[in-house]
Protein backbone atom coordinates (compact mmCIF):
# COMPACT_ATOMS: atom_id res chain seq x y z
CA UNK A 1 0.00 0.00 0.00
CA UNK A 2 1.23 3.63 -0.86
CA UNK A 3 2.06 6.18 1.32
CA UNK A 4 -1.01 9.28 1.11
CA UNK A 5 1.66 12.01 0.66
CA UNK A 6 4.51 10.28 -1.40
CA UNK A 7 5.32 7.46 -3.80
CA UNK A 8 7.01 5.70 -1.18
CA UNK A 9 5.85 2.03 0.46
CA UNK A 10 3.33 2.88 3.46
CA UNK A 11 4.13 1.34 7.32
CA UNK A 12 2.60 3.37 9.30
CA UNK A 13 -1.71 3.24 9.50
CA UNK A 14 -3.46 5.46 11.07
CA UNK A 15 -6.89 5.77 12.12
CA UNK A 16 -7.97 8.77 13.36
CA UNK A 17 -12.82 8.42 15.05
CA UNK A 18 -13.06 11.95 16.31
CA UNK A 19 -16.66 12.02 16.84
CA UNK A 20 -18.58 9.69 14.56
CA UNK A 21 -16.69 9.79 11.54
CA UNK A 22 -13.54 7.95 10.94
CA UNK A 23 -10.32 8.65 9.02
CA UNK A 24 -7.78 6.69 7.87
CA UNK A 25 -3.85 7.64 6.40
CA UNK A 26 -1.52 5.58 5.69
CA UNK A 27 2.16 6.66 5.78
CA UNK A 28 5.50 6.26 4.99
CA UNK A 29 7.57 6.30 7.76
CA UNK A 30 9.49 9.53 6.86
CA UNK A 31 5.98 11.41 6.14
CA UNK A 32 4.80 9.96 9.80
CA UNK A 33 7.36 11.57 11.41
CA UNK A 34 6.74 14.67 9.08
CA UNK A 35 2.91 14.62 10.35
CA UNK A 36 3.38 14.29 14.05
CA UNK A 37 2.67 10.88 14.09
CA UNK A 38 6.08 9.93 15.46
CA UNK A 39 5.21 7.45 18.14
CA UNK A 40 2.70 4.73 16.61
CA UNK A 41 2.27 3.06 20.26
CA UNK A 42 1.35 6.14 21.67
CA UNK A 43 -1.98 6.30 19.47
CA UNK A 44 -2.96 3.13 20.22
CA UNK A 45 -4.01 3.58 23.92
CA UNK A 46 -5.94 1.76 26.32
CA UNK A 47 -7.39 5.12 27.57
CA UNK A 48 -11.60 4.16 28.60
CA UNK A 49 -12.13 7.45 27.05
CA UNK A 50 -10.65 6.76 23.47
CA UNK A 51 -12.05 3.58 23.91
CA UNK A 52 -15.48 4.41 24.50
CA UNK A 53 -15.65 7.54 22.21
CA UNK A 54 -14.42 4.81 19.48
CA UNK A 55 -17.45 2.45 20.27
CA UNK A 56 -19.83 5.19 20.22
CA UNK A 57 -18.66 6.15 16.51
CA UNK A 58 -18.81 2.17 15.72
CA UNK A 59 -22.65 1.98 17.22
CA UNK A 60 -23.02 5.02 14.85
CA UNK A 61 -22.36 3.07 11.80
CA UNK A 62 -25.01 1.28 10.41
CA UNK A 63 -23.67 -2.24 9.42
CA UNK A 64 -26.19 -3.39 6.95
CA UNK A 65 -25.39 -6.91 7.90
CA UNK A 66 -25.29 -8.05 11.29
CA UNK A 67 -21.80 -9.12 12.25
CA UNK A 68 -20.98 -12.39 13.80
CA UNK A 69 -22.18 -12.35 17.07
CA UNK A 70 -19.29 -12.69 18.87
CA UNK A 71 -15.67 -12.74 17.49
CA UNK A 72 -12.81 -14.84 19.88
CA UNK A 73 -9.81 -12.72 19.71
CA UNK A 74 -6.87 -14.56 20.44
CA UNK A 75 -5.38 -12.32 23.52
CA UNK A 76 -2.36 -10.51 21.93
CA UNK A 77 -0.60 -7.38 21.80
CA UNK A 78 -3.43 -5.04 19.76
CA UNK A 79 -0.82 -2.51 18.66
CA UNK A 80 0.85 -5.66 16.72
CA UNK A 81 -2.52 -6.33 15.28
CA UNK A 82 -2.75 -4.85 11.80
CA UNK A 83 -2.46 -6.03 8.81
CA UNK A 84 0.87 -5.24 7.56
CA UNK A 85 -0.15 -4.90 3.40
CA UNK A 86 -3.62 -3.42 4.17
CA UNK A 87 -3.59 -1.66 7.86
CA UNK A 88 -6.74 -3.27 9.12
CA UNK A 89 -7.02 -3.82 13.09
CA UNK A 90 -8.15 -7.49 13.82
CA UNK A 91 -10.07 -6.04 16.30
CA UNK A 92 -12.70 -3.98 13.79
CA UNK A 93 -13.47 -7.41 12.78
CA UNK A 94 -15.99 -7.65 15.97
CA UNK A 95 -17.30 -4.01 14.73
CA UNK A 96 -17.99 -4.20 11.36
CA UNK A 97 -17.93 -8.32 10.54
CA UNK A 98 -15.72 -7.58 7.29
CA UNK A 99 -11.50 -7.74 6.76
CA UNK A 100 -10.05 -5.35 5.00
CA UNK A 101 -7.77 -7.02 2.11
CA UNK A 102 -7.61 -10.72 1.40
CA UNK A 103 -3.95 -10.51 2.78
CA UNK A 104 -5.80 -10.18 6.35
CA UNK A 105 -6.69 -14.00 6.43
CA UNK A 106 -3.02 -14.61 6.19
CA UNK A 107 -1.89 -12.74 8.97
CA UNK A 108 -5.05 -13.48 11.57
CA UNK A 109 -5.18 -16.70 10.31
CA UNK A 110 -5.39 -19.06 13.50
CA UNK A 111 -7.42 -15.78 15.09
CA UNK A 112 -10.12 -16.27 12.25
CA UNK A 113 -10.26 -20.21 12.13
CA UNK A 114 -11.22 -19.99 15.97
CA UNK A 115 -14.40 -18.24 14.99
CA UNK A 116 -15.20 -20.73 11.62
CA UNK A 117 -16.48 -23.96 13.26
CA UNK A 118 -19.65 -22.14 14.90
CA UNK A 119 -20.24 -20.70 11.64
CA UNK A 120 -19.71 -23.21 8.62
CA UNK A 121 -19.68 -26.81 8.20
CA UNK A 122 -16.54 -27.27 8.21
CA UNK A 123 -13.45 -25.42 8.60
CA UNK A 124 -11.69 -26.38 5.24
CA UNK A 125 -12.57 -25.88 1.76
CA UNK A 126 -13.92 -28.19 -0.49
CA UNK A 127 -15.67 -27.18 -3.97
CA UNK A 128 -14.38 -25.33 -6.94
CA UNK A 129 -10.94 -23.60 -7.36
CA UNK A 130 -9.83 -21.32 -9.85
CA UNK A 131 -8.78 -22.93 -13.01
CA UNK A 132 -4.95 -22.75 -12.92
CA UNK A 133 -5.01 -23.30 -9.17
CA UNK A 134 -6.66 -26.67 -9.07
CA UNK A 135 -3.11 -28.82 -9.60
CA UNK A 136 -1.42 -26.93 -6.25
CA UNK A 137 -5.05 -27.56 -4.32
CA UNK A 138 -5.00 -31.07 -4.80
CA UNK A 139 -1.00 -31.68 -4.33
CA UNK A 140 -1.34 -29.12 -1.01
CA UNK A 141 -4.71 -32.00 0.04
CA UNK A 142 -2.68 -35.20 -0.89
CA UNK A 143 0.21 -33.52 1.39
CA UNK A 144 -1.78 -32.94 4.20
CA UNK A 145 -3.18 -36.38 3.82
CA UNK A 146 0.14 -38.09 3.50
CA UNK A 147 1.38 -35.83 6.60
CA UNK A 148 -1.21 -37.36 9.10
CA UNK A 149 -0.26 -40.76 7.71
CA UNK A 150 3.27 -40.41 8.76
CA UNK A 151 2.13 -39.14 12.35
CA UNK A 152 0.13 -42.01 12.70
CA UNK A 153 3.10 -43.98 12.15
CA UNK A 154 5.22 -42.56 14.02
CA UNK A 155 2.46 -42.91 16.52
CA UNK A 156 2.55 -45.99 16.43
CA UNK A 157 6.13 -46.57 15.99
CA UNK A 158 6.24 -47.65 12.66
CA UNK A 159 9.38 -46.03 11.83
CA UNK A 160 9.75 -47.43 8.23
CA UNK A 161 6.35 -46.59 6.85
CA UNK A 162 7.28 -43.02 8.61
CA UNK A 163 10.25 -42.64 6.44
CA UNK A 164 8.78 -43.69 3.09
CA UNK A 165 6.11 -41.07 3.45
CA UNK A 166 8.24 -38.63 4.42
CA UNK A 167 10.19 -39.06 1.02
CA UNK A 168 6.72 -39.16 -0.70
CA UNK A 169 5.80 -35.86 1.28
CA UNK A 170 9.43 -34.32 0.33
CA UNK A 171 8.93 -35.18 -3.71
CA UNK A 172 5.18 -33.86 -3.63
CA UNK A 173 6.75 -30.26 -1.57
CA UNK A 174 9.59 -30.05 -4.69
CA UNK A 175 6.27 -29.65 -7.02
CA UNK A 176 4.61 -26.45 -4.93
CA UNK A 177 5.49 -23.00 -5.03
CA UNK A 178 8.26 -21.98 -2.53
CA UNK A 179 6.00 -19.99 0.24
CA UNK A 180 4.77 -22.95 2.75
CA UNK A 181 2.39 -21.10 3.63
CA UNK A 182 -0.15 -20.97 0.84
CA UNK A 183 -0.63 -20.89 -2.82
CA UNK A 184 -3.35 -18.22 -2.08
CA UNK A 185 -2.96 -15.22 -3.63
CA UNK A 186 0.10 -15.25 -5.35
CA UNK A 187 1.59 -15.70 -8.69
CA UNK B 1 -26.41 0.06 -23.59
CA UNK B 2 -29.32 -0.32 -22.40
CA UNK B 3 -31.51 2.35 -20.56
CA UNK B 4 -33.00 2.19 -17.11
CA UNK B 5 -36.78 2.77 -18.63
CA UNK B 6 -36.29 0.06 -20.98
CA UNK B 7 -35.25 -1.86 -18.03
CA UNK B 8 -38.41 -1.11 -16.23
CA UNK B 9 -40.56 -1.78 -18.82
CA UNK B 10 -39.71 -5.56 -19.46
CA UNK B 11 -40.04 -7.51 -16.41
CA UNK B 12 -37.72 -10.67 -16.51
CA UNK B 13 -40.09 -13.94 -17.05
CA UNK B 14 -38.76 -14.74 -13.04
CA UNK B 15 -40.16 -11.16 -11.95
CA UNK B 16 -43.85 -12.15 -13.33
CA UNK B 17 -44.18 -15.43 -12.19
CA UNK B 18 -43.93 -17.60 -16.03
CA UNK B 19 -42.73 -20.37 -14.76
CA UNK B 20 -45.61 -22.79 -14.40
CA UNK B 21 -44.65 -24.52 -11.20
CA UNK B 22 -44.32 -20.68 -9.14
CA UNK B 23 -47.44 -21.28 -7.53
CA UNK B 24 -45.24 -22.43 -4.45
CA UNK B 25 -41.46 -21.12 -5.34
CA UNK B 26 -41.32 -18.37 -6.92
CA UNK B 27 -37.95 -17.95 -7.71
CA UNK B 28 -34.46 -19.68 -7.64
CA UNK B 29 -31.39 -17.53 -6.97
CA UNK B 30 -27.79 -17.85 -6.78
CA UNK B 31 -25.18 -15.45 -5.90
CA UNK B 32 -20.87 -16.30 -6.07
CA UNK B 33 -18.92 -13.59 -3.84
CA UNK B 34 -15.74 -13.45 -5.45
CA UNK B 35 -12.40 -10.95 -4.45
CA UNK B 36 -9.60 -9.67 -6.34
CA UNK B 37 -6.37 -10.95 -4.86
CA UNK B 38 -4.30 -8.57 -2.81
CA UNK B 39 -6.42 -5.75 -3.32
CA UNK B 40 -8.24 -3.83 -0.69
CA UNK B 41 -11.98 -5.18 0.17
CA UNK B 42 -14.07 -2.51 -0.90
CA UNK B 43 -15.61 -1.46 2.63
CA UNK B 44 -11.77 -0.99 3.40
CA UNK B 45 -10.39 0.79 0.48
CA UNK B 46 -10.70 4.31 -0.28
CA UNK B 47 -12.39 6.17 -2.63
CA UNK B 48 -9.35 6.06 -5.09
CA UNK B 49 -8.74 2.75 -4.80
CA UNK B 50 -12.51 1.18 -5.74
CA UNK B 51 -12.12 4.01 -8.53
CA UNK B 52 -9.46 2.10 -9.66
CA UNK B 53 -10.66 -1.38 -8.67
CA UNK B 54 -13.98 -0.73 -10.61
CA UNK B 55 -12.49 0.87 -13.40
CA UNK B 56 -10.20 -3.01 -14.03
CA UNK B 57 -13.16 -4.95 -13.49
CA UNK B 58 -16.13 -3.06 -15.58
CA UNK B 59 -14.14 -4.26 -19.40
CA UNK B 60 -14.25 -7.46 -17.62
CA UNK B 61 -18.17 -7.63 -16.97
CA UNK B 62 -19.18 -6.09 -19.68
CA UNK B 63 -17.12 -7.78 -22.09
CA UNK B 64 -19.05 -10.91 -21.00
CA UNK B 65 -20.93 -12.59 -24.57
CA UNK B 66 -23.79 -12.63 -21.68
CA UNK B 67 -23.80 -8.90 -21.09
CA UNK B 68 -24.31 -7.63 -24.58
CA UNK B 69 -26.09 -4.84 -24.51
CA UNK B 70 -26.91 -4.59 -20.63
CA UNK B 71 -27.85 -2.22 -18.61
CA UNK B 72 -24.73 -1.02 -16.75
CA UNK B 73 -24.42 1.76 -14.54
CA UNK B 74 -21.99 3.21 -11.37
CA UNK B 75 -24.56 3.66 -8.74
CA UNK B 76 -23.41 7.66 -8.74
CA UNK B 77 -25.18 8.03 -11.81
CA UNK B 78 -28.33 6.65 -10.36
CA UNK B 79 -31.46 8.70 -8.17
CA UNK B 80 -32.04 7.41 -5.38
CA UNK B 81 -35.55 6.10 -6.98
CA UNK B 82 -33.96 3.97 -8.89
CA UNK B 83 -31.67 2.54 -7.30
CA UNK B 84 -34.50 1.69 -4.94
CA UNK B 85 -36.26 0.32 -7.96
CA UNK B 86 -33.53 -1.78 -8.69
CA UNK B 87 -33.42 -3.14 -5.06
CA UNK B 88 -37.28 -3.82 -5.08
CA UNK B 89 -36.35 -6.05 -8.16
CA UNK B 90 -33.96 -7.87 -6.57
CA UNK B 91 -31.19 -6.92 -8.98
CA UNK B 92 -29.03 -5.23 -6.51
CA UNK B 93 -28.96 -5.48 -2.80
CA UNK B 94 -29.94 -2.60 -0.47
CA UNK B 95 -25.77 -2.88 1.00
CA UNK B 96 -25.38 -1.65 -2.62
CA UNK B 97 -28.07 0.77 -3.15
CA UNK B 98 -26.56 3.04 0.08
CA UNK B 99 -23.18 2.93 -2.02
CA UNK B 100 -22.14 6.04 -4.82
CA UNK B 101 -18.89 6.45 -6.06
CA UNK B 102 -16.49 3.45 -7.08
CA UNK B 103 -19.60 0.76 -7.10
CA UNK B 104 -21.55 -0.39 -10.41
CA UNK B 105 -24.21 -3.06 -11.35
CA UNK B 106 -24.39 -4.80 -14.82
CA UNK B 107 -27.88 -6.14 -15.82
CA UNK B 108 -28.23 -8.50 -18.95
CA UNK B 109 -30.95 -7.65 -20.91
CA UNK B 110 -32.89 -10.77 -20.05
CA UNK B 111 -32.59 -9.62 -16.12
CA UNK B 112 -31.51 -12.97 -15.25
CA UNK B 113 -27.90 -12.68 -14.46
CA UNK B 114 -26.53 -9.57 -12.54
CA UNK B 115 -23.58 -8.41 -11.13
CA UNK B 116 -22.17 -5.89 -8.61
CA UNK B 117 -19.30 -4.54 -8.16
CA UNK B 118 -17.80 -3.21 -5.36
CA UNK B 119 -20.93 -3.86 -2.62
CA UNK B 120 -19.03 -5.96 0.36
CA UNK B 121 -17.14 -8.17 -2.07
CA UNK B 122 -15.19 -6.98 -5.44
CA UNK B 123 -17.82 -8.93 -7.18
CA UNK B 124 -20.75 -10.27 -6.29
CA UNK B 125 -22.22 -12.70 -9.44
CA UNK B 126 -26.44 -12.86 -9.25
CA UNK B 127 -28.47 -15.21 -11.14
CA UNK B 128 -32.13 -15.70 -11.02
CA UNK B 129 -34.66 -18.13 -12.46
CA UNK B 130 -38.17 -18.67 -11.76
CA UNK B 131 -39.45 -21.47 -9.90
CA UNK B 132 -37.11 -24.15 -8.42
CA UNK B 133 -34.57 -24.05 -10.84
CA UNK B 134 -31.04 -23.63 -8.31
CA UNK B 135 -28.90 -25.96 -10.64
CA UNK B 136 -29.74 -23.84 -14.05
CA UNK B 137 -29.12 -20.73 -12.10
CA UNK B 138 -25.82 -22.06 -10.75
CA UNK B 139 -24.79 -23.38 -14.25
CA UNK B 140 -25.32 -19.62 -15.84
CA UNK B 141 -23.47 -18.09 -13.14
CA UNK B 142 -20.50 -20.67 -13.19
CA UNK B 143 -20.00 -20.38 -16.87
CA UNK B 144 -19.32 -16.47 -16.11
CA UNK B 145 -17.19 -17.30 -13.19
CA UNK B 146 -15.14 -19.97 -15.49
CA UNK B 147 -14.76 -17.04 -18.03
CA UNK B 148 -13.59 -14.10 -15.48
CA UNK B 149 -11.16 -16.00 -13.75
CA UNK B 150 -9.51 -16.15 -17.09
CA UNK B 151 -8.90 -12.90 -16.72
CA UNK B 152 -8.82 -11.70 -13.03
CA UNK B 153 -6.55 -13.27 -10.43
CA UNK B 154 -9.30 -14.34 -7.71
CA UNK B 155 -7.87 -14.15 -3.66
CA UNK B 156 -8.17 -18.19 -3.47
CA UNK B 157 -6.40 -19.77 -0.17
CA UNK B 158 -6.05 -23.98 -0.51
CA UNK B 159 -7.71 -24.21 3.15
CA UNK B 160 -10.15 -21.49 3.15
CA UNK B 161 -10.80 -21.29 -0.66
CA UNK B 162 -12.69 -18.37 -2.05
CA UNK B 163 -11.57 -15.32 0.24
CA UNK B 164 -14.55 -12.87 1.18
CA UNK B 165 -14.96 -9.72 2.91
CA UNK B 166 -16.68 -11.64 5.69
CA UNK B 167 -15.61 -14.45 6.61
CA UNK B 168 -19.62 -15.68 6.95
CA UNK B 169 -18.82 -16.55 2.92
CA UNK B 170 -15.57 -17.41 2.70
CA UNK B 171 -14.99 -21.33 0.86
CA UNK B 172 -17.60 -21.37 -1.92
CA UNK B 173 -18.59 -17.91 -1.92
CA UNK B 174 -22.06 -19.17 -2.81
CA UNK B 175 -25.10 -18.34 -1.63
CA UNK B 176 -28.18 -19.88 -2.66
CA UNK B 177 -31.96 -19.08 -2.17
CA UNK B 178 -35.47 -19.42 -2.82
CA UNK B 179 -38.47 -17.50 -2.53
CA UNK B 180 -41.70 -19.04 -1.16
CA UNK B 181 -45.00 -18.35 -0.70
CA UNK B 182 -46.48 -20.06 2.45
CA UNK B 183 -49.86 -18.89 3.03
CA UNK B 184 -51.01 -22.16 3.77
CA UNK B 185 -48.30 -23.28 6.33
CA UNK B 186 -49.24 -19.71 7.75
CA UNK B 187 -52.92 -19.86 7.80
CA UNK B 188 -52.88 -23.19 9.17
CA UNK B 189 -50.07 -22.51 11.99
CA UNK B 190 -47.88 -24.17 10.90
CA UNK B 191 -45.04 -22.13 9.65
CA UNK B 192 -43.38 -21.95 13.29
CA UNK B 193 -42.40 -25.19 13.46
CA UNK B 194 -41.34 -25.63 9.71
CA UNK B 195 -39.04 -22.45 10.19
CA UNK B 196 -37.47 -24.05 13.29
CA UNK B 197 -36.68 -27.22 11.50
CA UNK B 198 -34.93 -25.41 8.70
CA UNK B 199 -33.24 -23.86 10.73
CA UNK B 200 -31.60 -26.90 12.45
CA UNK B 201 -30.82 -27.81 9.11
CA UNK B 202 -28.29 -25.26 9.09
CA UNK B 203 -30.64 -22.97 6.73
CA UNK B 204 -31.86 -19.69 6.95
CA UNK B 205 -35.48 -18.78 6.53
CA UNK B 206 -35.69 -14.72 5.97
CA UNK B 207 -38.22 -12.45 4.74
CA UNK B 208 -38.47 -11.44 1.26
CA UNK B 209 -35.53 -8.32 0.83
CA UNK B 210 -33.19 -10.64 2.85
CA UNK B 211 -31.64 -10.10 6.23
CA UNK B 212 -33.44 -8.71 8.98
CA UNK B 213 -36.40 -7.61 6.97
CA UNK B 214 -39.84 -9.66 8.23
CA UNK B 215 -41.83 -11.29 6.37
CA UNK B 216 -45.07 -9.77 4.21
CA UNK B 217 -47.39 -11.37 2.18
CA UNK B 218 -46.18 -14.67 3.31
CA UNK B 219 -43.05 -14.75 1.14
CA UNK B 220 -40.08 -16.40 2.37
CA UNK B 221 -36.80 -16.85 1.27
CA UNK B 222 -34.83 -20.00 2.22
CA UNK B 223 -31.03 -20.18 2.06
CA UNK B 224 -27.43 -21.85 2.94
CA UNK B 225 -25.87 -20.44 5.90
CA UNK B 226 -22.49 -22.59 5.71
CA UNK B 227 -20.61 -21.97 2.43
CA UNK B 228 -16.99 -23.08 3.81
CA UNK B 229 -16.64 -27.48 4.13
CA UNK B 230 -18.97 -28.15 1.62
CA UNK B 231 -18.57 -28.57 -1.91
CA UNK B 232 -21.40 -26.51 -4.76
CA UNK B 233 -23.17 -28.80 -5.83
CA UNK B 234 -23.75 -30.48 -1.71
CA UNK B 235 -25.26 -27.48 -1.01
CA UNK B 236 -27.59 -26.67 -3.87
CA UNK B 237 -28.69 -30.30 -3.36
CA UNK B 238 -29.29 -30.09 0.03
CA UNK B 239 -31.14 -26.63 0.17
CA UNK B 240 -33.35 -28.23 -2.99
CA UNK B 241 -34.31 -31.68 -1.07
CA UNK B 242 -35.25 -29.01 2.04
CA UNK B 243 -37.26 -26.63 -0.32
CA UNK B 244 -38.80 -29.23 -2.52
CA UNK B 245 -39.99 -30.51 1.55
CA UNK B 246 -41.28 -27.12 2.38
CA UNK B 247 -42.94 -27.06 -0.70
CA UNK B 248 -44.78 -30.29 -0.43
CA UNK B 249 -45.81 -29.22 3.26
CA UNK B 250 -47.23 -26.23 2.11
CA UNK B 251 -49.29 -27.94 -0.56
CA UNK B 252 -50.31 -30.43 2.05
CA UNK B 253 -51.45 -27.07 4.18
CA UNK B 254 -53.53 -25.84 1.23
CA UNK B 255 -55.10 -29.32 0.86
CA UNK B 256 -56.16 -29.46 4.66
CA UNK B 257 -57.94 -25.89 4.51
CA UNK B 258 -60.00 -26.66 2.34
CA UNK B 259 -60.67 -29.81 3.37
CA UNK B 260 -61.28 -28.86 7.17
CA UNK B 261 -62.69 -25.18 6.94
CA UNK B 262 -63.54 -24.45 3.22
CA UNK B 263 -65.89 -21.48 4.95
CA UNK B 264 -63.06 -19.78 6.63
CA UNK B 265 -60.54 -19.92 3.56
CA UNK B 266 -63.21 -19.42 0.91
CA UNK B 267 -63.84 -16.04 3.05
CA UNK B 268 -60.66 -14.65 3.00
CA UNK B 269 -59.77 -15.45 -0.59
CA UNK B 270 -63.13 -13.45 -1.31
CA UNK B 271 -62.74 -10.71 1.23
CA UNK B 272 -59.21 -10.18 -0.41
CA UNK B 273 -60.81 -9.94 -3.54
CA UNK B 274 -63.48 -7.53 -2.62
CA UNK B 275 -61.00 -5.16 -0.54
CA UNK B 276 -58.26 -5.30 -3.44
CA UNK B 277 -61.49 -4.75 -5.94
CA UNK B 278 -62.64 -1.43 -3.91
CA UNK B 279 -59.78 0.00 -1.93
CA UNK B 280 -59.27 3.67 -2.09
CA UNK B 281 -56.43 4.00 0.20
CA UNK B 282 -53.82 0.91 0.55
CA UNK B 283 -50.79 0.39 2.62
CA UNK B 284 -48.10 -1.78 1.31
CA UNK B 285 -48.22 -4.00 4.41
CA UNK B 286 -52.22 -4.47 3.52
CA UNK B 287 -51.85 -4.75 -0.03
CA UNK B 288 -49.29 -7.56 0.30
CA UNK B 289 -51.45 -10.13 2.66
CA UNK B 290 -54.52 -10.05 0.57
CA UNK B 291 -52.71 -10.16 -2.74
CA UNK B 292 -50.96 -13.21 -0.73
CA UNK B 293 -54.52 -14.73 -0.89
CA UNK B 294 -55.40 -13.73 -4.31
CA UNK B 295 -52.47 -15.88 -5.18
CA UNK B 296 -53.52 -18.41 -3.04
CA UNK B 297 -56.90 -18.71 -4.71
CA UNK B 298 -55.27 -19.20 -8.19
CA UNK B 299 -53.73 -21.86 -7.14
CA UNK B 300 -57.18 -23.34 -5.53
CA UNK B 301 -58.97 -23.07 -8.87
CA UNK B 302 -60.74 -19.32 -7.60
CA UNK B 303 -59.12 -17.71 -10.52
CA UNK B 304 -57.69 -18.53 -13.48
CA UNK B 305 -54.80 -20.15 -12.41
CA UNK B 306 -51.70 -18.65 -15.05
CA UNK B 307 -52.61 -14.85 -15.62
CA UNK B 308 -54.01 -14.40 -11.88
CA UNK B 309 -49.97 -15.76 -10.71
CA UNK B 310 -48.79 -13.41 -12.84
CA UNK B 311 -50.92 -10.57 -11.94
CA UNK B 312 -49.71 -11.00 -8.52
CA UNK B 313 -46.36 -11.37 -8.95
CA UNK B 314 -46.09 -8.42 -11.12
CA UNK B 315 -48.48 -6.38 -8.58
CA UNK B 316 -45.68 -7.73 -5.77
CA UNK B 317 -43.15 -5.27 -7.20
CA UNK B 318 -45.38 -2.35 -8.89
CA UNK B 319 -46.80 -1.86 -5.41
CA UNK B 320 -43.18 -1.16 -3.66
CA UNK B 321 -42.55 2.51 -2.97
CA UNK B 322 -39.95 3.10 -5.17
CA UNK B 323 -41.79 1.80 -7.94
CA UNK B 324 -44.74 4.15 -7.48
CA UNK B 325 -42.98 7.04 -7.16
CA UNK B 326 -40.83 6.09 -10.31
CA UNK B 327 -44.49 5.58 -12.23
CA UNK B 328 -45.77 9.03 -10.87
CA UNK B 329 -42.19 10.66 -11.86
CA UNK B 330 -42.15 12.09 -8.29
CA UNK B 331 -41.69 11.87 -4.55
CA UNK B 332 -44.72 10.69 -3.33
CA UNK B 333 -45.67 11.13 0.52
CA UNK B 334 -46.52 7.48 2.90
CA UNK B 335 -50.24 8.74 1.85
CA UNK B 336 -49.96 9.70 -1.50
CA UNK B 337 -48.38 6.32 -2.20
CA UNK B 338 -50.99 4.45 0.05
CA UNK B 339 -53.54 6.31 -2.72
CA UNK B 340 -51.80 5.41 -6.15
CA UNK B 341 -51.03 1.93 -4.90
CA UNK B 342 -54.84 1.57 -4.21
CA UNK B 343 -55.55 2.70 -7.76
CA UNK B 344 -52.83 0.91 -9.48
CA UNK B 345 -54.31 -2.63 -8.02
CA UNK B 346 -58.11 -1.54 -8.92
CA UNK B 347 -57.08 -0.71 -12.31
CA UNK B 348 -54.99 -3.94 -12.37
CA UNK B 349 -57.98 -6.16 -10.96
CA UNK B 350 -60.57 -4.69 -13.47
CA UNK B 351 -60.80 -7.56 -15.72
CA UNK B 352 -59.98 -10.30 -13.25
CA UNK B 353 -63.67 -12.59 -12.48
CA UNK B 354 -65.22 -12.63 -9.29
CA UNK B 355 -63.81 -15.86 -7.08
CA UNK B 356 -65.53 -18.85 -8.23
CA UNK B 357 -65.56 -21.29 -4.77
CA UNK B 358 -65.81 -24.39 -6.38
CA UNK B 359 -64.49 -26.30 -3.20
CA UNK B 360 -67.71 -25.43 -1.21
Amino acid sequence: MQCDHCDSKATVFFTQIIGGSSKKSCLCEKCACENGVTDPEGFVSDDEELSSISEQAASAVEVPQPPMAAIQTAPKDPSSHLCPDCGFAFDDLKKTGRLGCSQCYQFFREEIKLNLEGMHKDTCHVGRVPAGMMEAFQNRQKIEKLEQEKAEAIAAEDYEKAGALHEKIEKLSAGLPTDGASISTDS
Amino acid sequence: MMRFSTLLKHPADWMIGADSDSAVVLTSRIRLARNISETPFPGWARKSERIDILSGLLPAIEGLPEMKDAFSHQLSELTSVQKQVLVERHLISREQAARSEGSATVVNRAQTLSVMINEEDHLRLQSIRSGLHLQEAYDLITSVDEQLEKDLLYAFDHELGYLTACPTNLGTGLRASAMLHLPGLVISDHIGQVIQGIGKLGLAVRGIFGEGTESLGHLFQISNQSTLGESEQKIISRLERVIRKVRDHERNARLKLIEDDPQMIADKIARAYGLLKYAYVIDSKEALTHLSLIRLGSDMGCFPKEETLQLCDSLLMDIEPAHLQHHAKRKLTPEERDILRAKIIRSRLQNLPSPVISFL
